[in-house]
């Protein structure tokens, strides 16, 4: 038996931290400063908040504790969450299920860290990255398997030589979101970014080259979810909760052809399936962006194009304002900035609510697909947002 | 004294034997002794049938390169003098899929399932690293 908890809870304020180089917070100050914001913009008091889950740096130990504590807060349901960049999309979905269960009623959900301070701050966190010592495994390091580039490297190089995807057509993923960056005061890359840069720019891991890759910023991101009912009395126009799904290939992104069709497929199908939608029901997509290849590998398996035509689909100019798809309208990963997907959430929400003028807001916006992915590059989230609720 | 800077393999209780092997100039991997899948890194059951019975058994060394991956930037500096460098992951014709290097051919000259075979360099006294070649 299951409960279909479609249009049942909503996002019903977002808020976030100054992003960007922000030295003087670290990831805790990040996340007290935009849950105060997510709160305020829901006409809320922290007197109503009864849930909390949280995710920032993997190094704090039960990190919702940290965050509750800045905050001040006492709250039924509380947890950090530890499934990589799925782990945000996929804590909006897990509120749904605490509020439903009768848990609690109105829990803040949220991201946030100091990736670049962490290693920028002062004469300090520089000297302590210079001398951390690197861990070593086995099976990787010893053949020079280092960082996460590779991984996606590899994809994208199967893809590649299996359905000719070209490097252009990455390129274009990379050009889309920078155009959309510069029109969101807020984001770190502000610089035009042309196709042609993007071709002559530093290979990383080839195939994809710096631009390929997600900034490291300063930041955080929180929203507030809340029963639909409740929501109607808020000061914003709520963002309905359609459908959400999930996807976990943990048997690993080497086995079977896991690199190319990704959980992605099944996160999408079973929250299509909760909202009653479909892929061309979706007027925005804010789609995980850590590298511009997993933005191509997700549209396939959320059913925007076929399998091996995501090449084609975003070298179709898809992914800009006036494509079939506009899609990580703030700028995504790649140029607002790396919260690790919060900021997807957040603009999806704010695309719903159809807050932005002219220039920024999908015209007759009702649904966004906002995703998650991560956790050992096989974890994947889907969340449908909606103006209505249903 | 060894003068070899890259690191070297921690092994775990589970991977001792591989490298074990390793050193023997053997390439071994779990195989089920149930339904005779094969897999690759070890683990206490097999994960296609979940059967706990099972050995570690010698492979032919023959694969294909799956995909790869290739560094234009040192992540550690012992790999510095190499870029650039593939990653590989070879699909061994047995079914596992292993992370390592091919040897004697430039990242330039790789593709998608071109045929390889296991080769052995013996990097320190202690410690013996597979990699693979091209199959001429």
């Amino acid at each position: 038996m299951s409960t279909n908890l479609s249009g049942k809870y909503a996002i019903v304020g977002v808020g976030q931290s100054p992003l960007g180089k922000v030295p003087d917070l670290g990831p805790i100050g990040l996340f007290s400063v935009a849950a105060k914001n997510a709160i305020e913009d829901a006409g809320l008091k922290k007197e109503d908040v009864d849930g909390l889950i949280t995710r920032g740096p993997d190094d704090v130990y039960c990190h919702h504790q940290k965050v509750g504590e800045a905050l001040g807060l006492n709250v039924t349901f509380s947890t950090s969450t530890a499934n990589g960049g799925a782990s945000q999309t996929m804590a909006v979905a897990m509120a749904c299920m605490a509020i439903e269960s009768g848990v609690c009623n109105t829990v803040v959900v949220g991201y946030g860290r100091d990736t670049w301070s962490r290693t920028h701050r002062d004469a300090q966190a520089k000297q302590a990255v210079a001398s951390r010592p690197r861990t070593y495994s086995e099976f990787g390091s010893e053949f020079g398997q280092f960082g996460a580039p590779v991984n996606y490297a590899i994809s994208a190089r199967r893809h590649m030589e299996r359905f000719g995807t070209t490097k252009a057509q990455l390129g274009a993923i990379a050009v889309a979101f920078r155009n959309h960056a510069r029109k969101n005061p807020n984001a770190f890359m502000q610089k035009p970014l042309t196709l042609e840069e993007y071709l002559s720019a530093r290979l990383i891991v080839d195939p994809l080259c710096l631009y390929d890759c997600s900034v490291f910023i300063d930041g955080a991101g929180a929203v507030v979810v809340t029963s639909a009912e409740r929501a109607r009395d808020l000061k914003q126009p709520p963002a309905y909760v359609r459908g959400f799904g999930f996807g976990n290939r943990l048997s690993g992104w080497y086995e079977d052809d896991n690199m190319i069709n990704t959980g992605a497929k099944e996160a999408g199908e079973i929250a299509y399936k909760m909202a009653g939608i479909g892929p061309k029901d979706v007027d925005t997509a804010q789609i995980y962006d850590c590298f511009t290849h997993m933005v191509l590998l997700q549209l396939e398996d959320y059913g925007f194009c076929a399998k091996g035509e995501g090449g084609p689909f975003v070298g179709s100019g898809a992914l800009e304002f006036d494509g079939v798809l506009p899609t990580n309208t703030s700028g995504g990963q790649l140029s607002e900035g790396h919260i690790e997907g919060m900021l997807q959430v957040l603009e999806g929400a704010r695309q719903v609510r159809h807050e932005y003028g002219a220039d920024r807001q999908v015209k007759d916006c009702n649904i966004a697909l906002v995703t998650g992915h991560g956790g050992n590059t096989v974890c994947q989230t889907a969340l449908i947002l909606g103006r209505e609720a249903g | 004294m060894s003068d070899y800077k890259k690191p070297l393999p921690e092994s775990s209780v589970e991977s001792k034997p591989f490298w074990e092997a390793c050193k023997r100039h053997e390439l071994v991997v779990p195989r089920c002794a149930k339904c005779t899948h094969h897999w690759f890194p070890a683990s206490a059951t097999c994960p296609k049938c979940w059967s706990t019975e099972w050995a570690w058994a010698k492979v032919s060394g023959q694969g294909k390169v799956y995909s790869f991956g290739v560094y234009h930037r040192a992540y550690d500096k012992s790999f510095q003098e190499e870029l650039p460098y593939a990653l590989v992951i070879v699909e061994l014709a047995e079914g596992p899929r292993l992370t390592t290097n091919v040897v004697g051919c430039k990242p330039a000259a790789l593709s998608c399932d071109m045929p390889v075979e296991v080769v052995f360099e013996d990097v320190t006294e202690a410690r013996t690293l597979y990699k693979f070649k091209p199959v001429v």
